[in-house]
């Protein structure tokens, strides 16, 4: 095996590194970049806490390899504030209490994130469905639907 | 009702902003310089006697930093009780599941950590296992361990009254048979465990856990070293629900690999690995006697439970208890007798779970209703004739001093609109209810109770320091409301110093739902404690008595008489130049019996409260499919008082997904030889967004006499009885009770075709 | 979870793809969004020397019609098919399966229509991680000689949970195989050997390039139900797919096919062509036909996935009835 360089846009920054093939996006975020925001809950793709957005759109970090990503436009949960203004889907994750243990957070943040660039304003049952590829065991999902709904409105 | 500033108010959570931006940092995000990756050996075998391991290969590959296996250990075994000590964490004898700890390897990078598992070479001689409970006991049964024959771990017997002269006064007795399998805690975070040491022998640890005083004791006993060399540390944890309460073997291992290697160590679990090498829920089956009077009261039950303990005794006779705790405390019963036995198999080890005993709480519920039929009354009349009422006693002798059951009957059940749809509903569509109580803290040794210290700054901020631990549920936000309440400045103003052995004050953890309750209520006398020192010195300066002071928003003024004010650092400082430390303690230790015993003597004062809660759900069922669609779901919780309402309604959703929708309809342990073939996210089915109804989330209260501003537990009632109702549910649009758990669609299916064939 | 090694191949265009499948397709393997096979690495089921990257080959990323055709590119993300409004008008038993798999966030962005055909088949005693397997001998599927699945078999019994197979079966849809100087076009139906350890006719020198659905012409329905225990995420438990050509109040042609149950998707010959000459109003030859296709499709389950194989196949006849139903309703009858 050998390191190939690649080079990714990460949150509005290049992103310069020389890893080998293997290296999923989601490792190379956490090590590389040292963007720990996405996490990895399953590693399989099921759960959903990996999840950051490739040129706009949902994927599942721990199944992308990193070369793939190569030349592309990541964002993570870290890049989804501009400075110390958070995103509305972040204050309102804040307002209605849509966090517990926070685990699934960032990946859930994404997902919705994700959907809201694709559709400003989906009803309550498209919401439901973009977010069912990402797992939350703490909150039953209906904060977080309230907040995506609400944050949609702003 | 009083005028507080925060508490009893929605307020946002103070630690959701690290957690929406990526900041804030989970075990498995920690990177500490020349960190170490471990890996774990695991046994493949659910019973065998190791004869050798060989770790030669292993070390010498290059980046092998250190290897150890249960020799190295000092051998010691680890139980939550004198009489259960049985976990070596790392065993020298026998290994008794598959994904038992074996050996461990600390290397450079992770890929080298798992080439050097590969070159352990252990010899097992293969033992037959036992995996079901019931086949344990036999008297020619693989033995698990010496010191418990017949594989029996713990039992619990109970007897209050007169049992069969109950059974004997009884309109109508029936028995019934009810079971369910193992479930899963499935935190969201997979887990993970951090050590380091520093020259003088100080161990340092990161690690989800459900407080960190929980994790310290058995690590110094564990290891020989003194307590206050263990210092667990604050770390954003990804849930616990019971799961996170003990001593993990990866805990110890962590900590001998980085001694082994003089570097920091972390090990991050697979998510199979936290599936069956953490805890598991406990399968159980439950034979439930009842004799009822003509207008349903309960005069006698008889219970016997099996419940499935795996390899070791975790917290075994508390998971053998509690089942029959939350029904003693939820229904009256004149007489009652209680065998509950936890068998040791070779499989994972069991713990407490939020939803614990579901085959015990959805059969004692599913009876009520078959009798209630049988005794032409509705689920919600049986409910009232048996609820719990403030004041009473518990057979085993608990003062329920507040409890608001019925009235969380009644809510819940006016909210549904039960009286309408009770008998109303169209074919295949379904309404049942649930009733349970939880307890507010259990008897904890040493560690029942909790001391809290603050200290003000001299620009009236204040450090609040406590062993509180906050696994998600909002524990933290929970300690900086009562703080800026009671010591009259905003929550901004707060900064938190929790869950850290080194530094902060013994605390019994998020364990058996006190957090609040004990955790809190120390917080707030040690607010009262030092607020006692300010408003002296405010007092001195507004020429004021101290009774007639309020501090409210970085103010205190006179009542009656806001003129007459002072910022509150005016005091602080003034306070300082008089000599007057700005800080205070605050301990609370909770009023519960102290020669009450889980097996030995389980009687008297059980916990400091109990929280009561009422599910009603309502399904639509396809009856070629069995698949369930639910239409909406009610939960109403008598919480004491509620300190902030959004969380609470957070809990009841949270719990209302995990007890009813996953626990009820979808979550299971399937195995095969002792392994679980559903570890992972894709087969372990835990509901998702689509699958969630709409919520009512009800918040009553009873204002506890002992809980802080009459606060007590929260969410986990909702999780016991959104399982019970979502069972009740079901079984009405079938017209079929069911007695196995969960109800999955092939259940639902071979239900009514079974029931129309009765019928043509 | 880490994945092995291997080494990384990144074709510019297409030929240049089918040049290096050609030198190491036996040894390789070709990863198109990477749902599939990356889970498959990491659980060590599949280990290959070379992983043959689509990323560059945007020629394969396309939607058009053609001579009364929809043809679509095999790197087609999933999304855009689902979005494409030929086909949710005019293709609803593909629109639908399409739209079921996983989750939006899953494979909806980077899963492909080609990886989704060429996922390899499904057992719940083979999908499992190394250490799993390594607490019993290996099956058929991993190079050993026995199967958990049913005692006794001789052969791995893997099942084929593809939901776009059985759809495009029962369309009638071709698939586009190159290799380096070699192009066939087979139907969908060809695709699949029904064989659980090399589920796929494809040669490890040829790339599926091409999916072709004819598409239908008035009077022509089709419908695809498929059963899960989730909203998302889960692979079908059991799945059936119809399509319906009436003319005249009379069905002139049915397909069903199962999918789910067998090591690969079932089309069911006899069932389908019970119901030619019928009206598309006679219950019982509708039922009939669901009943047929239960005993037939029936006889090959095996308790390998998730769910009580009784249930399973109790709900064979259930779910084409629905399929036929919706068929029906969609062509108009």
């Amino acid at each position: 095996m050998e390191k190939v360089n690649l080079e990714l846009k990460v949150n509005g920054e290049t992103l310069t590194v020389a890893i080998f093939p293997n290296r999923t996006l989601l490792e190379v975020l956490r090590a590389e970049a040292g963007l720990t925001g996405a996490k990895e809950g399953c590693g399989e793709g099921a759960c959903g806490h990996c999840t950051v957005l490739l040129d706009d759109q949902p994927v599942r970090a721990c199944l992308t390899l990193a070369v793939e990503a190569d030349g592309h436009d990541i964002t993570t949960v870290e890049g989804l504030a501009a400075g110390e203004t958070l995103d509305p889907l972040q204050e309102a994750f804040i307002e209605h209490g849509s966090v517990q243990c926070g685990f699934c957070t960032p990946g859930m943040l994404m997902s919705a994130k994700g959907l809201l660039l694709e559709d400003p304003q989906p009803d309550e049952q498209k919401i439901r469905r973009a977010l069912s590829g990402n797992i939350c065991r703490c909150t039953g999902y209906t904060k977080i639907v309230e907040a995506v709904a609400d944050a949609a409105k702003k | 009702m009083a005028d507080y500033a925060y508490i009893g108010k929605k307020m946002p959570r103070v630690d959701t902003r690290a957690k929406v931006t990526g900041q804030a940092r989970f075990t498995a995000d920690l990177d500490l310089p020349r960190m170490l990756v471990g890996k774990i050996l695991r046994s493949p075998h659910p019973h065998a006697r190791i004869l050798n391991i060989d770790v030669s290969a292993a070390e010498r590959l290059p980046g092998v930093k250190a290897v150890i296996i249960g020799a190295e250990t000092l051998g010691r075994k680890w139980g939550v009780f004198r009489y259960t000590l049985d976990q070596q964490m790392l065993t020298t004898d026998k290994v008794r599941y598959i994904g038992e700890d074996v050996a461990a390897v600390a290397a450079v990078d992770a890929e080298t950590a798992l080439a050097a598992l590969d070159l352990i070479q252990v010899d097992y001689e293969v033992l037959d296992p036992v995996f079901d409970p019931m086949a344990a006991m036999a008297p020619d049964a693989p033995q698990l361990h010496d010191d418990f024959p017949n594989n029996i771990n713990i039992h619990v017997p109970i007897e209050v009254g007169d049992v069969e002269a109950g059974f004997k006064k009884s309109h109508y007795v029936r028995e019934d048979t009810y079971a369910a399998p193992e479930d899963s805690y499935f935190q969201a975070e997979p887990y993970a465990v951090v050590a380091q040491w520093d020259l003088d022998g100080n161990l340092e640890m990161w690690m989800p856990n459900a407080g960190p005083h929980m994790k310290s004791k058995p690590l110094s006993n564990l290891l020989g070293i003194p307590l206050n060399k263990v210092r667990v540390r604050k770390i954003a944890i990804g849930g616990a629900f019971g799961g996170r309460s003990e001593i993990s073997p990866a805990d110890m291992i962590c900590a001998l690999l980085a001694k082994k290697a003089r570097r920091p160590v972390k090990i991050a679990f697979t998510r199979e690995e936290n599936s069956i090498a953490t805890r598991q829920g406990h399968a159980l089956t439950t034979t439930i006697k009842t004799g009822v009077d003509q207008e349903g009261r309960v005069l006698a039950r008889d219970i016997t439970c099996y419940m499935d303990g795996g390899a070791y005794s975790s917290t075994g006779p508390i998971a053998t208890s509690v089942p029959f705790l939350c029904m003693e405390q939820a229904y009256r019963m004149d007489h009652v007798r209680y065998n509950g036995y936890r068998i040791y198999t070779n499989k994972p080890i069991r713990g407490m779970i939020r939803m614990h005993g579901r085959g015990f709480a959805c059969g004692v519920d599913t009876q009520l209703d078959l009798i209630a039929e049988h005794l032409g009354l509705d689920p919600v009349q049986i409910r009232v004739v048996n609820a719990r009422q403030p004041g009473e006693y518990t057979n085993t002798g608990s003062l329920v001093a507040s409890c608001a059951m019925q009235k969380t009957i009644e809510k819940a059940a006016e909210k549904a609109r039960w009286a309408d749809k009770w008998g109303n509903l169209p074919p295949f569509h379904g309404i049942g209810i649930g009733t349970n109580s939880v307890q507010t803290g259990f008897p904890m040794g040493i560690r029942g109770g909790s001391q809290a210290i603050i200290k003000f700054n001299e620009d009236g901020g204040a450090t609040v320091i406590s062993g509180v631990v906050d696994n998600g549920q909002g524990n933290d936000n929970m300690l900086v409301q009562i703080a800026a309440e009671e010591l009259g400045i905003r929550p901004e103003d707060i900064q938190l110093v929790t869950a850290d052995t080194e530094v902060t004050p013994s605390d019994p953890g998020s364990y058996s739902q006190v957090s609040t309750f004990i955790g809190g209520h120390a917080v707030k006398l040690a607010a009262r404690d030092v607020m006692k020192k300010v408003l002296l010195t405010a007092s001195e300066l507004l020429n004021a008595d101290v009774g007639d002071l309020v501090a409210r928003d970085r103010m205190i003024s006179v009542k009656g008489d806001p003129e007459r004010a002072i910022h509150i650092k005016k005091a602080i400082r003034m306070g300082l130049v008089k000599g007057r430390a700005p800080s205070g303690e605050g301990a609370y230790w909770p009023k519960v019996d102290h020669k009450r015993e889980w097996v030995q003597n389980p009687h008297g004062q059980m916990c400091g409260a109990f929280s009561f809660g009422t599910t009603i759900c309502e399904v639509a069922v396809d009856p070629e499919t069995g698949q369930v669609t639910v239409l909406e779901v009610t939960a109403a919780q008598d919480v004491g008082y509620a300190l902030n309402p959004l969380v609470l309604e957070g809990q009841f959703e949270g719990s209302v997904a995990m007890g009813g929708q996953g626990g009820m309809l979808t979550e299971e342990h399937v195995w095969k030889d002792g392994a679980v073939l559903n570890p992972t996210a894709l087969d372990y089915r835990l509901p998702l967004a689509a699958d969630m109804p709409p919520i009512n989330a009800i918040i009553v209260e009873s204002v506890d006499p002992d809980g802080p501003y009459g606060a007590k537990e929260a969410g986990m009632s909702i999780a016991m009885s959104a399982a019970q109702a979502y069972c009740a549910a079901v079984s009405n649009a079938v017209g079929v009770y069911f007695e196995d758990y969960p109800i999955t669609p092939d259940k639902i299916v071979r239900a009514i075709r079974e029931k129309q064939a009765k019928e043509n | 979870m880490q994945l092995p090694g291997f080494e990384y191949l990144e074709p510019r265009n297409l030929d240049e793809a089918l040049d290096m499948l050609g030198e190491h397709g036996a040894e390789g393997a070709v990863l198109a969004g990477g749902t599939d096979l990356i889970v498959r690495m990491k659980q060590r089921l599949q280990t290959p020397r070379f992983l043959l990257s689509l990323k560059h080959l945007n020629e394969l990323d396309y939607i058009r019609e053609d001579t009364g055709c929809l043809l679509i590119g095999a790197a087609t993300p999933l999304a855009r098919i689902i979005d494409d409004a030929n086909v949710r008008a005019r293709l609803p038993a593909f629109h639908t399966a399409v739209s079921a798999i996983g989750a939006r966030s899953i494979q909806h962005v980077r899963g492909t229509l080609g990886g989704n055909l060429c996922q390899d088949n499904r057992c719940r005693f083979y999908n499992q991680s190394a250490f799993f397997r390594s607490t019993r001998q290996a099956c058929h599927k991993a190079g050993g000689t026995i199967c958990y699945a049913r005692e006794g078999s001789d052969r791995c019994r893997s099942t084929c949970q593809s939901d776009g197979a059985p759809a495009l079966m029962a369309l009638g849809a071709a698939v586009t195989l190159r290799g380096a100087g070699s192009e066939r076009t087979i139907p969908v139906k060809e695709l699949y050997t029904a064989v659980g350890d090399a589920p796929l006719s494809l040669h490890s020198s040829e790339l599926l390039t091409e999916i072709s659905i004819p598409l239908p012409g008035p009077g022509v329905g089709s419908a695809y139900r498929r059963l899960t225990f989730r909203a998302a995420i889960d692979y079908p438990l059991v799945s059936a797919a119809a399509y319906v050509r009436l003319g005249d109040g009379h069905i002139d042609e049915a397909r069903i096919v199962v999918g789910a149950i067998g090591s690969g998707p079932l089309f069911l010959v006899t069932a389908s062509n019970g119901l030619q000459g019928k009206q598309s109003t006679d219950e019982k030859a509708l039922s009939a036909a669901a009943g047929m296709a239960g005993s037939s499709a029936g006889a090959f389950i095996v308790d390998n996935l998730n769910a009580d194989m009784e249930y399973r196949t109790a709900m064979i006849p259930v779910l084409v009835s629905r399929a036929l139903r919706g068929a029906l309703a969609a062509a108009g009858a």
